[in-house]
Formats: structure tokens, C-alpha cells, sequence
């Protein structure tokens, strides 16, 4: 008796699906870029040349215009809100970041007073976040 | 007439190359975002509110930054770099001195970040600064 053999077949994987594959990373790009959304305030950074890598996990940026003033996640506060803001912060993860994003022409003193409000709660290391000096 | 029809071929995507294309630029875009969040900056630590320290009055080398970022230092006004070999001279002999800057506070951002740069590039572990005009006036007289 003559036993018929079944034709292997090859696997196909249909094409269609790449599209739902691409729609799928899309999407799930978009969510991510979300979550990671950073405010930024547009300054003019000042620059250094002896420069560190000062990012850690959990980082809290504290930005300073060139008029003086301070944003945290894009939103306006004074003083005494950058300081519940950090105390805040600081009780939920000690071991946050503190950067300080200045303009470069900003007065001292706007920088002074976040300074004062670290020392204050004690929090230990500050990040000034500079850029590289150009040309060299 | 017999008609033959051709039988469509599949593409087969492990073959084409085009999954494998496709997490290459996933994996570049990763690589990108990441970078774009990582911060470059000076790290400075703060003291405490109550921290006294005693310093010996010759190792203490009182720098004056001013408004218009010009550089005092014992009454006479001087340039970073002149500052620069300035504070080499000095550690030379006293290898305890401490640089204590004092900000006034309409002087730009970007003439104190120059002088904290200065500060670590000479390598100085012994360094504060504060802010103030009244103590400036007395400095300089």
C-alpha cells in the first residue's frame, strides 16, 4: 500500500501584521515620550569647562529665567512653593537630584534664594546643570 | 488551452530582513531619548545651616566678585586668569588655603558658574561662597 506524504508546508507569517506591529510601537512610543514629557523654560545656559555627569534616577529640575522666575515642571511658583515642592520631594525620595537650571544672565540672588532653601531642609548636593563651553 | 496560473508567492519576514530593521532603528531611537535626558553640570555640596569652620586668617583668600563680574582681591582688581596663577602661587606654601568667594547679588550667573569652573579646575577642596555687598564694602577698604 502506497502511503500518501503529506507535503511539508513553510511556515508563512502573513505580511498584514507588520502594520499592526508598527501601529502597536507607535503607539507605544507615543505614551512613552509622554510620560518622559520634560518642561523645559527657555534659558541660556551658562557654560563650564571641568563639567560632570550629575543625573541620577530621580531628579528635580528647578528652573531659573533670565527675570528670575522659578519653574518646576513648567509651572510658576515663588519661594515658598519651590520650597514645599522640595521638602516634598526630598521626604518621598531622599536621595533625589536637585538641579538648578539658571540663564546666564539671571542676578546671583535668584539663584542665592534656591540655594538657601536647600541648605535650609538640609538637603546635601546641589547640581548647577551647565553645558560644555563652545570651542573647545 | 490549458491556462497555468502562477501561485503567489509569501514573503517570508524572516527572510526580508525587515523585523530585524525595524528593532535596529527601535533600539537607535532608545539610545537617543536617553541621552537627551542625561544632565552635565557642576556638583556642589551644601553645608549645613549651623557648620562653623575655623581657618587660620593667612590661609584665607577673600575674593570679591562684583556686579559688572570684576574679580577683587585685597583691594586691587584682577583678571581669572591673573586670579588662576594667583591662587597656584599661594597653595604653593600654604597648602590649607581656603578661597572664599563673596557674590554680590546682581553679578550674572555665568560669572559665578566661571569662578566655581576655576575653583575645580585648580583642583581647591577647600572653597565657599556667600552673598552679600555689605562685607564687600569692607573687604575694599
Amino acid at each position: 500500500m502506497r502511503v500518501p506524504r503529506q507535503k511539508r508546508r513553510r511556515p508563512l507569517v502573513p505580511i498584514s501584521a507588520m502594520s499592526d506591529i508598527a501601529f502597536l510601537l507607535l503607539i507605544f512610543i507615543m505614551l512613552i515620550s509622554l510620560i518622559n514629557y520634560r518642561r523645559e523654560i527657555p534659558i541660556r545656559y551658562s557654560e563650564a569647562e571641568k563639567l560632570v555627569n550629575s543625573h541620577e534616577e530621580k531628579n528635580l529640575e528647578i528652573w531659573v529665567d533670565h527675570s528670575g522666575a522659578l519653574y518646576v515642571q513648567g509651572v510658576r511658583h515663588d519661594l515658598a512653593g519651590i520650597e514645599g515642592i522640595v521638602a516634598e520631594t526630598i521626604m518621598r525620595n531622599p536621595s533625589t537630584r536637585i538641579h538648578i537650571l539658571a540663564d546666564r544672565e539671571t542676578p546671583y540672588r535668584n539663584v542665592h534664594g534656591v540655594l538657601e532653601i536647600l541648605k535650609t531642609l538640609q538637603h546635601r548636593v546641589v547640581s548647577l546643570v551647565v553645558r560644555a563651553r563652545k570651542g573647545e | 488551452m490549458r491556462v497555468h496560473f502562477a501561485r503567489r508567492r509569501t514573503i517570508d519576514i524572516g527572510e526580508s530582513g525587515t523585523l530585524s530593521d525595524l528593532a535596529f532603528l527601535l533600539i537607535i531611537f532608545f539610545i537617543v531619548i536617553a541621552v537627551f535626558n542625561v544632565h552635565q553640570g557642576i556638583l556642589l555640596g551644601i553645608p549645613r545651616p549651623d557648620s562653623k569652620r575655623v581657618v587660620e586668617k593667612q590661609d584665607l583668600l577673600w575674593v570679591e566678585l562684583t556686579k559688572n563680574g570684576t574679580i577683587w582681591i585685597e583691594g586691587r582688581s584682577i583678571s581669572l586668569q591673573e586670579l588662576a596663577v594667583r591662587v597656584r602661587d599661594l597653595r604653593s606654601f600654604r597648602p590649607n588655603m581656603t578661597f572664599a568667594l563673596q557674590v554680590d547679588p546682581d553679578t550674572p550667573y555665568q560669572r559665578v558658574v566661571d569662578m566655581i569652573d576655576l575653583v575645580r579646575k585648580l583642583e581647591i577642596s577647600n572653597f565657599s561662597f556667600s552673598m552679600g555687598t555689605a562685607a564687600l564694602q569692607e573687604v575694599r577698604k
